[in-house]
């Protein structure tokens, strides 16, 4: 077996040591570079008069940073970490014996079903309609099914304003309502605002100029307060908030809802 | 001269030292006062909701710690929130944690579903095997304030012209428009629902709803400083966050009435 030769400087053969390596002094002078360029850095006061001032700025930013953080983030956490509500389960089978406990169980089960069943009523079995006012969709349901869906029009939210102070605001009223009217060939008796809106002067009760026909399309639903559900002629407009509070539809739709739908039935708007 | 200049620095150290420690001392009380808080506002809850003896017809407390029990009253107390509101004529709002979905309803029917995507509630809110927790969810929460980043009725005004030369037909309303759906709900009872978009649709989505967070939590910050500062235990609100697909938030928020009505169902 031959020895391994490892040569006078400690290294494997073939790799030399530098001259700074080699050279004590030089090895100082290196270390000694950096020590003096922060030195020098130090005895400069022009940087230390920039560097003082921003050094602190900073300083006083992490600070305002930190608090901020504190009482905005840290508070709310900290407010989490106390565990005051100690449940215990014990489900003791002593408990489960008793004749006063089963008793209990069977009241809240009699409860629950009570207002299970309560609760279950509401929804009709009978046709109803579902209008969505934020994306203009509705939903026809029969037997507690969805039968037909699609896009409507509904109020446009657009407040109409005189001079003399009069105002109407168009949106379509939320809520639970129910069929008042079934009409065939609706005819549409302008309301004042029809006219204020136009810039037009507001004519008589009954003026011939307040009856337009073919406007409402074959069909219409009356909701209560001059509220209905008819046709369109602006059928680009389904699916936009657009009306003065009616819900409009296109044919198709409206006939499928007019012989859907009868006197009494719900409509729900949301 | 010499001695002068060393007193001004020592004293000058000695200050900052004062002045981080009286702020260290700060902190300490207020984060002391800030976890008295939960435990205050369970103290309040408990003596609104907590169970009452009946002396004609006294109940083993046992029964409290009663899984099958428990179960049914959360049962029951969610059915009785959702009676309660259906009688009522109103728009109201169910959340079902285990079923993960948000239920808009009417009169007890639902108009509209919606799956929560994420959901974090407060850790008092979370002991949903409490009794004093399950009475307050059998009365449902009534909206008392409301903070969001759209407009419950997006209102356009117009003043109507003097004559036909001034109409302008309407112009077909811009559906493309966009604005991130993430809004603050306060309740009667003290509890807060956090209800944000699913997800960073757009580029500015997310510094959208920091922005709308920290301005909250400023308000929050800055009530529960007046508080601490004049000795008193600050309110604890907890909170139910969800998140939900934007057009989903959107519907809920412009459909609830200002003094809407939630039933919650851990």
């Amino acid at each position: 077996m031959e020895d391994e030769f490892i040569p006078d400087n400690g290294l494997l053969p073939g790799i030399e040591k530098t001259p700074a390596e080699n050279d004590p002094d030089a090895t100082e002078e290196i270390k000694g570079t950096g020590n003096s360029f922060y030195q020098r850095i130090l005895d400069n006061e022009k940087v230390i008069r920039v560097l003082r001032p921003l050094s602190m700025g900073l300083l006083i930013l992490l600070i305002i940073a930190s608090l901020f953080a504190f009482f905005i983030n840290a508070i709310p956490a900290i407010q989490e970490i106390p565990r005051v509500v100690k449940i215990v389960i014990e489900n003791s089978d002593e408990l489960k014996k008793d004749a006063v406990y089963k008793k209990q169980i069977a009241q809240i089960k009699r409860d629950v079903q009570r207002l299970s069943r309560k609760y279950n009523s509401y929804t009709s079995g009978q046709s109803y309609l579902v209008i969505n006012t934020t994306d203009n969709l509705f939903c026809l349901y029969r037997n507690k099914k969805l039968v037909r869906e699609g896009h409507c029009s509904t109020g446009s939210y657009k407040l109409l304003k005189t001079e003399e102070g009069r105002s109407w605001t168009f949106k379509t009223p939320k809520g639970r309502f129910w069929i008042q009217g079934k009409t065939t060939n609706p005819y549409w008796k302008k309301p004042d605002w029809a006219f204020v809106e136009e810039g037009l002067p507001i004519p008589p009760q009954d003026h011939y100029s307040r009856y337009e026909y073919g406007v409402l399309g074959e069909y219409a639903l009356a909701l209560g307060d001059g509220y209905l559900i008819h046709g369109t002629i602006y059928k680009r407009f389904l699916g936009m908030p657009v009306t003065h509070g009616c819900v409009r539809l296109n044919d198709e739709d409206l006939k499928v809802i007019f012989n859907t739908l009868s006197i009494g039935s719900k409509v729900y708007i949301f | 001269m010499e001695t002068e200049k060393e007193y001004t620095s020592a004293d000058r150290k000695y200050k900052i030292i004062v002045w981080i420690v009286i702020v260290l001392c700060f902190l300490i009380y207020y984060s002391i006062m800030t976890l008295l808080a939960p435990a205050k506002k369970y103290k309040e809850l408990k003596n609104i909701y907590g169970f009452r003896q009946d002396e004609k017809k006294p109940v083993d407390e046992r029964i409290f710690t009663d899984s099958t029990y428990l179960s049914l009253l959360k049962e029951k107390s969610f059915l009785q929130s959702k009676v309660a509101m259906a009688e009522s004529d109103s728009i109201y709002l169910t959340i079902d944690m285990p079923d993960s979905t948000v239920n808009l309803e009417i009169n007890g029917v639902v108009v509209h579903k919606a799956d929560i995507k994420k959901m974090k509630v407060s850790r008092m809110l979370s002991a949903k095997n409490d009794y004093v927790i399950l009475s307050m969810l059998s009365n449902p929460f009534t909206i008392s304030k409301s903070i969001a980043s759209i407009e419950k009725e997006p209102l356009m005004i117009r003043m109507a012209p003097k004559d036909t030369s001034e109409f302008k037909p309407d112009i077909i309303p811009d559906t493309a428009d966009y604005e991130p759906v993430n809004y603050i709900l306060e309740m009667d009872n003290g509890t807060r629902l956090f209800i944000y978009q699913e997800g960073k649709l757009r580029s500015g989505d997310g510094i959208r709803l920091f922005i709308f967070n920290l301005r909250y939590r400023l308000i929050n910050a800055g009530n529960t400083f007046l508080r601490v500062v004049t000795f008193r235990v600050p309110d604890y609100q907890p909170f139910i966050k969800l998140r939900i697909p934007r057009t989903d938030a959107k519907i809920i928020y412009r459909a609830l009435p200002e003094q809407g009505q939630v039933a919650v169902y851990f």
